[in-house]
């Protein structure tokens, strides 16, 4: 895999999330409309740039099938059956990525987020967002260090992506939100500016909804990580899949 | 009609709705974007929902506005930012009722090909996964465990991930048996991109193109400060991205 | 003749196992040869199949010894992917295996894979669909086909890429007779008219051996042997019915099929008065545990069951019998308290609705549905618990029921048959009086099979009652007290095997067929010819 590259299209894509934080113009105004395609736009590049980096050895049969069955647990777990189904998506994401590296758990963050999205609503410019940062949050996952602790570390990581990916995804949309006030975005305010005005939004709005999705995640982890990465790490011997910090597997 | 002209019209005029605020672009670009949608549909089903979401949306945006200092030009304009937002909606909408994901998944070229393989792997599971989630909850439930709550997840969760491990092995030796990975792949279903499809494409790449210059100018009445003043030029952007409509001989 | 197949002083140990999997397999087949492998689960059947498609050891790892030859090709050579226009593989589960959703599209992957021209596949997928007869479904969705249809598409995705060679795990083992009937017959189309060489494992030998003209034994331990089906068989100590009764009555050859069992037998003249009643040491059954009447069930698209009576008693063993769709596990879900029926009612003994759980526990169909622990013991600790009783109970339990030693295993380790027996106990923990089983059918060798079948008799001879749900008619046979037809929805037959089993052509086991109603395990031949 080509590091560098990869690095860089992880960098665009962190930038595209950020850009409220680093356009101080003030003559960025009146072009904030087309931030949301732009940045939508940069996002898809960046997924077919680092998903098709990825793919270009061919992730062969192992991993194919394992994407396939993990990801219909992510679109599963949107079936009305289910509670807080997009919450609970995390959970396969966040111990697959775990056992079986950072590469296979961004990949099936991205997969099965487009998955449940063309299941449960349909392409739209949200999805390069969705798709980036639950890849992300599967990605991390797989850096996490494995020894003792693991599913309290696991449940921690979850715990704080949770935040994360609520904090970002509210990026997308939070210029846009409000008329004026010290809790919308101020072109001429600087990045630290509209930091803190970007804390004071997500206090308001998400913070409670991610907190319970961060709790959510973190306790799914402690109920169920052992045994679910039992069965994984299982699945990985029997199928002789190597499972490398790095390789996405025979 | 190809995946792929379809896509870009949904691109081209996503972005020109996004793009304008100006109502009498904006109008006619909802107004074909409904039509697209109903005359191209495989299921309209995603068109009804999202135009329902469409008016939402410029129904809450103007409520929103409500809250600030109220004037008519403030309600003005916040109603046209959520007019923009509907028609946005509207678009995709109609790109999802029109749309084949089967045939979108099968045309991803090479190196994707897996990943697009994987997606469709997924969505085809997932219904046994539901299945055998009930299955799992039923015996569970026979055997006096509790089936709900937090205590009850292991029991629920397990067998049903277990499972899934050992078809996905399964699954993956019936690939490894039937040549994947083999190289390069032929395609059973073709399919065709004729010359209708170049059109459209062709005539959205330049509609879409038309509106960013339009934008990046600062011209043609793009904005709700130009309401009122309108350019044929755009006006004919905005036709180009009605060529999904345009009738074509059949043969 | 040609070979197809040629296994020399393979041996195999999966990774990170002690004993070797397969040892000093030395074997080969001739064309155009209609192969079984047979032996218990565990022997190395499926790891032998798979050594013939290079999945062990490219798809598996471990240590691999010797060589396997197909078509010309060393397996160790060519990994699976190549192999595919020399041998078809077809694994145990086919609906696990499917790709696409389409018939036609899921018989075209292997040769879009391969890269063969648009036209060549519109071709290939045309003739095979006709070769298996499953025109009719190519516009299908593959989730939407009956078992036997499965199994033949597929068959047929396997068959699309040209292979002259055709191995499967296990092909009929979960379909009804019909649904088998079909699939055998289509193998055996493939073998005569195209002179494919066709290797599969099967546990149900009543069903293929008259069919096949070699055989490959497997026993765990010693190098698999290739020989006539007699032969290998009576190496194995297997076979249908009618080969055990030849060997405990010393007829040579020893019949395979139910016609050459005939020929045998007609030297014996009549068999010596009435058939005995098959030694029961089951009391006469008491009063009835669960009781329904007038059920009418609807499930999904229809209604399923349309007035069924049915009681079960104390001391019974039902066998619950009838074509896949006829409504059998509806029928077990009303009975157990899962399913509410439309009309009707069914009544535990207590005169109430039954509980699930309490009145009667159900063994699903799945029985891997039920396990989520890591040891045995603990799976039957649980449900004690979780009935209120003592965990510590779980170990005498386990050697009640005979599998005593599976106690530390971890239950997905443990082969597909034992794996059942522990979800049986883990049932039966429960305490409920009556034992309900879904069609358990995977992995089921003779041995599981007797020791299912002990289990299930003393648990009726201590006062409860089983119904199991089955189309092995000769377990059925061997096992039950009653057996019930259900057809359309209708009970169509309610009675003792010897009535019942005789008079219906698609469920008489191999006795009946060869000596008349009335007889049904040829143990019971046996001991009335004083052998």
């Amino acid at each position: 895999m080509r590091r560098g590259a990869l690095l860089a299209a992880n960098l665009l894509g962190a930038a595209a999330f950020l850009w409220p934080f680093l356009v101080p113009a003030p003559g960025a105004e009146p072009h904030a409309r087309e931030a949301p395609f732009l940045t939508a736009a940069i996002l898809g590049c960046l997924l077919l740039v680092v998903l098709g980096e990825l793919g270009r050895a061919g992730l062969g049969p192992k991993t194919v099938a394992l994407l396939g069955v993990l990801g219909a647990a992510m679109v599963a777990l949107r079936l009305p059956g289910f509670v807080a189904g997009f919450s609970a998506m995390f959970l396969p994401v966040l111990v697959a990525g775990n056992a079986f590296g950072p590469a296979f758990g961004f990949t099936l963050g991205a997969v099965g987020t487009f998955a449940s999205g063309l299941f449960v609503g349909g392409l739209g410019p949200w999805l390069p967002f969705q798709m980036v940062a639950v890849g992300w949050v599967g990605a991390g996952a797989g850096l996490l260090p494995r020894g003792r602790g693991r599913i309290l570390l696991l449940a921690a990581y979850g715990a704080l992506a949770g935040y994360a990916f609520g904090a970002v995804m509210n990026l997308w949309f939070w210029p846009f939100a409000t008329g004026g006030g010290p809790t919308a975005w101020s072109p001429g305010a600087g990045a630290w500016g509209n930091l803190l005005r970007y804390v004071r939004f997500y206090a308001l709005t998400s913070f409670a909804w991610d907190t319970f999705r961060a709790v959510g995640n973190a306790a799914l982890v402690l109920a169920l990580g052992r045994p679910a990465l039992a069965a994984l790490d299982r699945a990985a011997r029997r199928m002789h899949l190597e499972v490398a910090p790095r390789a996405a597997g025979p | 009609m190809h995946q792929v002209a379809l896509l870009s019209w949904a691109m081209a005029a996503g972005l020109a709705a996004a793009l304008t605020t100006n109502p009498f672009y904006l109008a006619p670009l909802g107004a074909a974007a409904l039509a697209v949608g109903s005359s191209l549909a495989r299921d309209r089903g995603p068109l009804r929902s999202f135009a329902l979401a469409a008016a939402l949306a410029v129904a809450l945006r103007t409520a929103l506005a409500l809250l600030g200092p109220v004037s008519r030009g403030s309600l003005a304009a916040a109603a046209l930012e959520g007019a923009r937002l509907a028609v946005v909606l509207l678009v995709v909408g109609a790109f999802n009722a029109a749309s084949d994901p089967g045939a979108l998944l099968r045309l991803a070229p090479g190196r994707w090909h897996e990943l697009a393989l994987a997606v469709s792997l997924a969505l085809s599971i997932a219904p046994r996964t539901a299945e055998a989630a009930a299955r799992v909850r039923e015996a569970q439930r026979l055997r006096g465990l509790p089936t709900s709550g937090w205590r009850a997840l292991p029991a629920l969760a397990v067998p049903v991930l277990e499972t899934g491990m050992e078809e996905a092995v399964t699954l993956a030796e019936s690939m490894d048996a039937r040549g994947h990975g083999s190289g390069p792949r032929t395609r059973y279903r073709p399919e065709p991109w004729g010359p209708r499809d170049a059109l459209v494409a062709l005539a959205c790449a330049a509609g879409g193109a038309g509106f960013l210059a339009a934008e990046l100018l600062g011209a043609g009445g793009i904005d709700a400060a130009g309401a009122g003043h309108v350019s044929l030029a755009l006006l004919g952007a905005l036709g180009l991205l009605t060529s999904p409509l345009w009738p074509w001989p059949r043969r | 003749m040609a070979e197809a197949l040629s296994f020399a002083g393979v041996g195999f140990s999966y990774p990170g196992a002690e004993d070797p999997a397969l040892r000093g397999a030395t074997f080969s087949l001739p064309e155009g040869a209609f192969a079984l492998v047979a032996g218990p689960t565990g022997a190395g059947k499926s790891t032998l199949l798979r050594c013939c498609n290079g999945l062990v050891p490219h798809f598996t790892g471990g240590r691999f010894e010797g060589r396997v030859r197909i078509g010309g090709r060393d397996t160790l050579e060519h990994r699976p992917r190549t192999l595919a226009t020399t041998v078809g593989f077809v694994p145990q589960d086919p609906g696990a295996s499917f790709v696409l959703d389409r018939v036609e599209d899921e018989l075209a992957y292997a040769m879009e894979n391969l890269g063969v021209p648009r036209g060549a596949m519109r071709r290939r997928v045309e003739e095979v669909l006709d070769l298996m007869r499953i025109e009719p479904l190519r516009d299908r969705s593959v989730r939407q086909l009956s078992g036997g249809e499965r199994q033949r598409v597929a068959i047929a995705a396997a068959l699309t890429a040209g292979p002259r060679v055709l191995v499967l795990d296990e092909p009929t083992s979960q379909l009804d007779p019909q649904g088998a009937e079909d699939v055998l017959a289509a193998l055996a189309r493939l073998v005569h008219e195209l002179g494919t060489t066709v290797l599969m494992a099967e546990h149900r030998l009543e069903r293929v051996v008259g069919t096949v003209d070699l055989a490959v034994g497997c026993k765990a331990g010693e190098p698999p042997r290739l020989g006539p089906p007699a032969e290998i068989l009576a190496w194995l100590g297997a076979g249908p019915p009618v080969a055990r009764l030849g060997r405990i009555l010393g007829w040579r050859p020893v019949p395979l099929t139910v016609r050459e069992a005939r020929r045998a037998a007609g030297s014996l003249g009549r068999l010596p008065g009435p058939p005995p009643r098959p030694a029961a040491g089951l009391p006469a059954p008491g009063e009835p545990l669960l009781r329904a009447q007038g059920l009418h069930a609807d499930h999904g698209r229809g209604s399923v069951l349309r007035g069924v009576d049915l009681e079960l008693r104390r001391g019974e063993v039902v066998a619950l019998m009838g074509r896949n769709g006829a409504g059998k596990t509806t029928l077990l879900r009303c009975l157990v308290g899962l399913h509410r029926p439309a009309a009707g009612r069914v009544a535990a003994a207590s005169g109430r609705a039954p509980e699930p759980g309490r009145d009667a526990a159900l063994c699903p169909q799945v029985p891997e549905h039920l396990l989520y622990r890591s040891r045995v013991v603990e799976e039957v600790a649980v449900t004690l618990r979780a009935r209120g009783r003592d965990g510590a109970e779980a170990q005498a339990l386990l050697e009640e029921l005979g599998i005593g030693p599976l106690a530390p295993r971890h239950p997905r380790e443990v082969s597909a048959g034992q794996r059942l027996l522990v979800a049986v106990a883990a049932v039966v923990a429960t305490g409920a009086p009556v034992l309900l089983l879904d069609e358990p059918t995977r992995g089921l060798d003779p041995e599981v099979k007797g020791r299912l079948s002990e289990l299930l008799r003393r648990f009726a001879a201590r006062g409860g009652a089983v119904i199991v749900a089955t189309h092995d008619v000769e377990l059925a046979a061997a096992l039950a007290t009653r057996v019930v037809l259900l057809a359309g929805g209708e009970v169509i037959a309610d009675g003792p095997p010897a009535e019942v089993l005789a008079d219906s052509p698609v469920f008489s086991p191999e006795m009946t067929r060869v000596f008349g109603p009335g007889w049904l395990t040829p143990e019971q031949v046996a001991r009335a010819l004083g052998a």
